[in-house]
């Protein structure tokens, strides 16, 4: 038997498509420069209805000149859009929705629109396919969910079309390998046109049109916390997660989540962590944007590499001055690159540990509120244990061996530690233990076949607050890791209905560290061991090459 | 690496208190152990502290006695209330009585909400009390560079007092950003630009305009030297003073009216760089500001 072929089948129709998409730009566009002021009309010339369009941006980095121009559109001439794009971060890309002109989403992060975008899913204004971490979203692109337009940002091109992304890269090669070699359409907006690029991001033949927005794409500063609003509490959960976790473990290669309790860790490296004699054994290799709190770390001899989603504003000429720690290119720049990133962390680090706003009795962990939809970014990645992980380390064996006491070692997972840190009360004083995720609320309200969990339970290694450390590996039943988790929740509700006998005994078997337990006196959780107590120290410790943001500065 | 002396920005009101005076030497009236909290707060289920939020007493600086105030800006941002008030009132007109001089440490956003016609009244007296001490010739001296900086009533109590002492982190004025943002609209101020905040409100502007007598860095050995030096100085609050004073200030709204920005300001008092000026460290920034700032010509 001989496989027949199919009669008449064209295998190169996609080709064709974008060959005549490129010609219709040619109506408006000059080669590959489309002026600016005819923006709108170009993409209603290329983009057809029901496309798959993906505008670059994510949670720091913005294609916004490109959002805006699309979201002018006539609704007559571009409809039933399949928006699929990692950031609903500017009110432009909801308004798409709001007029017709898009219809359907897959999406990862939602930040400042989350209040919006809930609003919307409940008023059925959005077909939601699903809310996806980052490394989810990219993967989808290579499988089922290709776009045949990507609207991306860049710092600057050449007449060619090659594309300089500088610090800020992210995204883009992403979003550019899964569009442009499956026969998808990519235009990108740059901040200027100049005869040579610094450095070839991407290359010219892989973009098809190329317009100047004359100033910069819009970046968030979303990375930066001041130190000066470091409070005693996280001082010493900091000091906790040092001397309990980083310590015993000895973890080298890790990722910080944001928030004001790792940087506050990254703060007291230099100092707490120098006196524990801990400079070389933790914290030497990092998945991690460029804060800049880990500026005095940095200086101090602590780390020995780091690699980037993204950037940080301000930190770009640190980070040039700092290359035997950073990833950078030819021009002397950052390069970033979010979807390795997230692999590195996922795959070749031993430890996350980030904060949250929600954590209940299994350990289950939501950012969600009920009228919020956030969505995930990259947390999820970085908080996960990688079952596809094979090669050994000591934290990684040391948590698998207190995961597992009956299998042989040979035949043992190890596990990656992953690390809930927060204060008993967070922000606003709501507590950070409960009964019930309003995940699941929200689940039921939109009804979707999962709640919106960021980190899962069985994912979850350890819980850190001010009261103490509960060790989730250890606990050998469902009861046990209730009472672990109770027993260091503080005063809230949940804290307050612990089995004390059983959380003693937890304590004796070291699933929970009080803080006298490890030697640590609260009261010596004071803001002078920060290595930095403002932003003006910061800058200082960088030797004046962090350039903080107006709106950080108090000088 | 971090200065880790004693941060009169990231200390409390007893910690700069123990820094400023001479050791051992602070004698505190109506102490915590005297429970004269707020009346008030109780009604609002809001928690009360037993000094009410500022500290009064007796001490001496170099030798010589005098008497302190010290805000503590962690409590309810340092405001105002009737307890609160009622202590600096008292001291002021203790002030008066004995021929003392007055140092206060301001760390203030101004009048308590919850108890504003107690805390609105305080201010009244308070600033009547300055002005009868002052006349009687005691010197009422102001240290400002905490982190609530000195806002709505302490602004103005502010501007009453015989010499004020300033650092880079501390900010003066009567609206805070917020307010004028809320009234006034972002165009007129954006609250969230940090830099444009200090560039119009903070100590080295303060300096500039006049506004602050002395700017010192921000640790209690600069603001203990600068104070020791303004007692020394003394200078009895006369018509002539006054006087002056108002020509001074009728002066700065004609030559500084227009301006936009604190950057406007310096540029007009001759500054080459004023963008520049921020970035500056203390010895830096008055070797550049020292001749060239608007000068309170004595008028304090």
């Amino acid at each position: 038997m001989h496989t027949k072929r199919m009669a008449m089948k064209n295998w190169n129709d996609q080709k064709t498509a974008r060959a005549a998409r490129i010609a219709a730009g040619q109506t408006v566009a000059d080669g590959k420069m489309i002026p600016a002021e005819r923006l709108t009309e170009f993409l209603e010339a290329v983009i057809r209805p029901g496309d798959r369009v993906c505008i670059e941006g994510d949670n720091q980095k913005q294609a916004d000149l490109l959002a805006r121009a699309l979201a002018n559109a006539a609704p007559a001439r571009i409809n039933d859009l399949h928006m699929v794009q990692s950031g609903v971060v500017l009110p432009e890309h909801l308004d798409l929705f709001d007029r017709g002109i898009a219809r359907r989403l897959d999406f990862s992060y939602s930040g400042p629109q989350s209040a919006r975008i809930a609003r919307m899913l409940f008023g059925g204004q959005i077909e939601l396919g699903a809310v996806h971490t980052y490394l989810e979203l990219f993967a989808r692109y290579f499988i089922d969910l290709t776009p045949n337009v990507a609207l991306i940002a860049a710092v600057s091109a050449d007449r060619e079309g090659n594309l300089y992304t500088g610090p800020n890269t992210e995204d883009t090669p992403t979003v550019v390998e899964a569009t442009s070699f499956k026969d998808g359409l990519v235009i990108a907006q740059v901040g200027e046109i100049v005869d040579r690029v610094p450095r070839v991001d991407i290359p010219g033949d892989l973009v098809h049109f190329v317009v100047d927005a004359k100033k910069p794409f819009y970046v968030e500063p979303l990375f930066t916390r001041d130190p000066a609003a470091v409070t005693e509490t996280q001082i010493l959960t900091a000091m906790l997660a040092i001397k309990g976790l980083y310590a015993p473990y000895g973890i080298k290669r890790l990722n910080h989540g944001i928030g004001f309790s790792t940087a506050a860790i990254e703060l007291l490296l230099p100092t707490y962590g120098e006196a524990l004699g801990l400079r070389g054994r933790i914290c030497s290799h990092f998945a991690l944007n460029p804060h800049p709190t880990l500026i005095p770390a940095i200086e101090a001899g602590w780390v020995e590499q780091v690699h980037s989603f993204g950037s940080e504003v301000g930190m770009e000429d640190y980070v040039a001055a700092r290359s035997d720690v950073f990833f950078t290119g030819p021009d002397g720049s950052l390069r970033s690159n979010r979807a390795f990133c997230q692999t590195a962390g996922l795959y070749a680090c031993d430890m996350f540990i980030g904060s949250t706003l929600q954590i209940d009795l299994a350990g289950h962990s939501s950012t969600v509120t009920t009228s919020r939809i956030a969505g995930f970014g990259g947390a999820p990645n970085m908080g996960s244990d990688p079952h596809g992980r094979r090669h050994p380390s000591e934290p990684w064996l040391k948590a698998g061996a207190e995961a597992d006491i009956t299998s042989p070692a040979p035949l043992r997972r190890g596990r990656k530690l992953v690390v809930q840190i927060g204060e008993t009360f967070g922000d606003k004083n709501v507590p950070l233990f409960v009964e019930q995720l309003d995940a699941l609320a929200l689940a039921q309200k939109l009804n979707l076949d999962l709640a919106p969990v960021m980190v899962y339970g069985d994912d979850v290694t350890h819980i850190v607050t001010e009261e103490g450390i509960a060790n989730l590996l250890l606990c050998r039943s469902t009861d046990e890791r209730e009472q672990a988790i109770r027993g260091v929740a503080g005063y809230t509700d949940i804290g307050r209905q612990r089995d004390r006998k059983m959380v003693e005994r937890l304590r004796e078997r070291k699933i929970i560290q009080r803080p006298e337990d490890l030697g640590i006196n609260p009261l010596d959780a004071d803001r002078s061991l920060l290595a930095a107590r403002s932003i003006k120290d910061l800058m200082l410790a960088s030797g004046g090459l962090y350039k903080p943001p107006s709106r950080f500065r108090n000088w | 690496m971090s200065n880790l002396a004693v941060s009169w920005f990231e200390a409390t009101a007893r910690q700069r208190l123990a820094a400023l005076v001479d050791d051992g030497s602070f004698e505190e009236f109506l102490g915590p152990e005297a429970r004269e909290a707020s009346p008030h707060l109780g009604l609002f289920d809001l928690p009360r502290q037993f000094d009410d939020g500022i500290i009064v007493g007796r001490a001496k600086l170099s030798g010589k006695s005098v008497l302190v105030a010290a805000q503590e800006g962690r409590f309810m941002g340092g405001a105002f209330g009737e307890v609160h008030g009622a202590k600096l009132t008292g001291l002021l007109r203790a002030a008066r009585k004995l021929g003392q001089d007055v140092v206060i440490l301001f760390d203030t956003g101004g009048v308590r909400l919850q108890e504003a016609n107690a805390g609105e009244l305080a201010i009244s007296e308070i600033i009547r009390a300055i002005v009868e001490a002052r006349t009687a010739g005691c010197s009422v001296i102001g240290l400002i560079g905490g982190r609530a900086g000195c806002y709505g009533g302490g602004g103005i109590i502010a501007g009453c007092c015989s010499h004020l002492i300033v650092s880079e982190q501390g900010r003066i004025s009567v609206s805070g950003p917020e307010v004028i943002e809320t009234n006034r609209g972002i165009e007129e101020f954006d609250s969230r630009d940090r830099a444009f905040v200090w560039r119009t409100m903070g100590g080295k502007h303060r300096y500039l305009i006049g506004g602050a007598d002395d700017f010192v860095d921000d640790d209690a050995t600069g603001f203990r030297a600068a104070t020791v030096a303004a007692l020394a100085a003394g200078k009895p609050l006369t018509r002539t003073v006054l006087e002056a004073e108002q020509h001074r200030l009728t002066t700065r709204l004609a030559r500084f009216g227009k301006a936009q920005d604190g950057y406007d300001v310096w540029k007009a008092l001759g500054m080459a760089q004023p963008e520049a000026l921020p970035g500056l460290a203390v010895e830096a920034f008055l070797d550049i500001a020292r001749d060239r700032r608007e000068t309170s010509d004595d008028a304090r």
